[in-house]
């Protein structure tokens, strides 16, 4: 009898044991193979030029629509996101600011790895291009010394991922404006060149022209 | 170290019983005689339930660790960033929940009054002071359960434009069942358990929470019960 138990101790110790490392690879797993994380819900505003809306305030006597996934949304902010692929190019997001409060947030699927508000907005534009490493030496190298490029720049972890767009609407009367506002950024992914020289030489001009007419 | 080598062992047998083991009577049988693969799929089966069970129970609701305590108030400071733990990050991505960045802004939640008791939609609070500097805020009442289907949504929160203050900039919002004067936050449902959330826009301290203190949140002080 006596050695029975002992095994069956000796047993459970080492199903704890084996519960444990479960717990913890389960635990570092379920990110990557969630399918309702915001990563892979974000995905199908891929091919849009403009943020999908996931949380549109409350207008008047309209509630919110129900698509809105957000487990606790704050009934004043109105949100969408821009999904990116970088395999595409580098993805830019250019937003004008207004009367109410705007924020962009950059998240990948560890997490967020860029914020600006639109304090940090240059002449009414906040532009932000978001690029893998790769891309940002490239356009480091093609930017034209004597008229610098005014985008922000930021080095994505991943080649997947979004943009959040956020903007308050302190009173219920601004409520449509935040949701139009939030519809008006624009998120569009910056082509590859094609053929190398005219494409750079494109590319090139038309960022100097962004930083110089805003 | 040690408990690998059997744990090993216990796997290979496990594997060579595993075509007869979806049968219960033979590892009954194999139970009774306590053999080493009875044994074995015994352990294997309570670390997969067990591990699998506490994962579930860990990342289910709300975030298990990086809150910092705040009077009644816990700040998440860490729930959007790279960095987070991975049990944040597993929260997040089982609720597709988009956490505010450290740039963003900053989420603060209660659970409890400033006593420590749990808020209860029954009872009358009142939610006031100072907040830690914001371009904005909203405190709003925030989910544990689905609100009355008969309750009209009247009004889920604040934002700091639209709260009425007293002179000196002070506010007082009072989270009540009955209609209140001044700035009346209803109750969600009738009864049951209530939790606020108070989020800061752009507020310089989303990167140094360890320099609010319990004067810079807003206090909720219990101020009475309905029968």
């Amino acid at each position: 009898m006596r050695p029975v138990s002992l095994r069956f101790v000796y047993a459970t110790l080492v199903g704890l044991v084996l519960a444990g490392i479960v717990h913890i690879a389960a635990v570092l797993v379920i990110p990557g193979l969630s399918e309702a994380d915001a990563v892979s819900r974000a995905r199908t505003s891929e091919n849009l030029d403009h943020p999908q809306s996931i949380y549109t305030v409350a207008t008047g006597d309209d509630p919110s629509p129900p698509e809105a996934w957000l487990p606790i949304p704050d009934p004043a902010v109105a949100v969408g996101v821009c999904a990116y692929n970088l395999a595409d190019g580098p993805m830019r997001v250019s937003a004008r600011t207004g009367p109410l409060s705007l924020s962009l947030a950059a998240h990948a699927r560890r997490g967020a790895f860029y914020a600006v508000t639109d304090q940090a907005a240059v002449r009414g534009a906040l532009d932000l291009v978001i690029l893998t490493r790769a891309q940002y030496d490239e356009a480091l190298a093609d930017d034209d010394e004597n008229d610098p490029s005014r985008d922000v720049r930021i080095v994505a972890p991943d080649a997947r991922g979004f943009v959040v767009v956020r903007v308050i609407a302190g009173l219920p009367s601004q409520r449509p404006a935040a949701n139009a506002a939030v519809q008006a950024v624009s998120c569009t992914t910056d082509t590859p060149s094609d053929d190398a020289p005219a494409g750079k030489d494109a590319s090139g001009k038309d960022a100097s022209g962004r930083g110089a007419g805003r | 170290m040690k408990l690998t080598i059997p744990d090993a062992f216990g796997r290979t047998s496990a594997f060579a019983g595993a075509p007869r083991r979806g049968a219960g009577r033979f590892v009954l049988r194999l139970w009774r005689k306590s053999s080493v693969a009875g044994l074995a799929a015994y352990t294997l089966a309570l670390g997969a339930v067990l591990g699998l069970a506490s994962a579930d129970w860990a990342t289910s609701g709300g975030y298990p660790f990086g809150g910092v305590q705040v009077g009644a108030w816990t700040a998440w400071p860490r729930a959007g960033a790279a960095n987070a733990d991975p049990y944040t990050r597993a929260v997040n991505a089982r609720r597709g929940e988009i956490p505010l960045a450290v740039g963003e802004g900053l989420l603060l939640t209660a659970a409890a009054d400033e006593s420590g008791q749990a808020l209860d939609a029954a009872c009358t609070y009142q939610i006031g002071g100072a907040t830690p500097p914001a371009r904005a805020w909203t405190i709003t009442v925030a989910g544990r359960g689905p609100r009355d289907p008969g309750r009209a949504p009247l009004r889920e929160g604040f934002t700091s434009t639209e709260v009425l203050r007293t002179a000196d900039g002070r506010f007082a919002i009072t989270l009540a069942p009955d209609v209140q004067p001044g700035n009346w936050l209803p109750s969600p449902r009738a009864t049951g358990p209530v939790r606020l959330a108070l989020r800061l826009y752009d507020t310089p301290v989303a990167a140094s929470v360890g320099s609010l203190d319990r004067s810079s949140v807003p206090a909720i002080t219990r101020l009475g019960c309905a029968p």
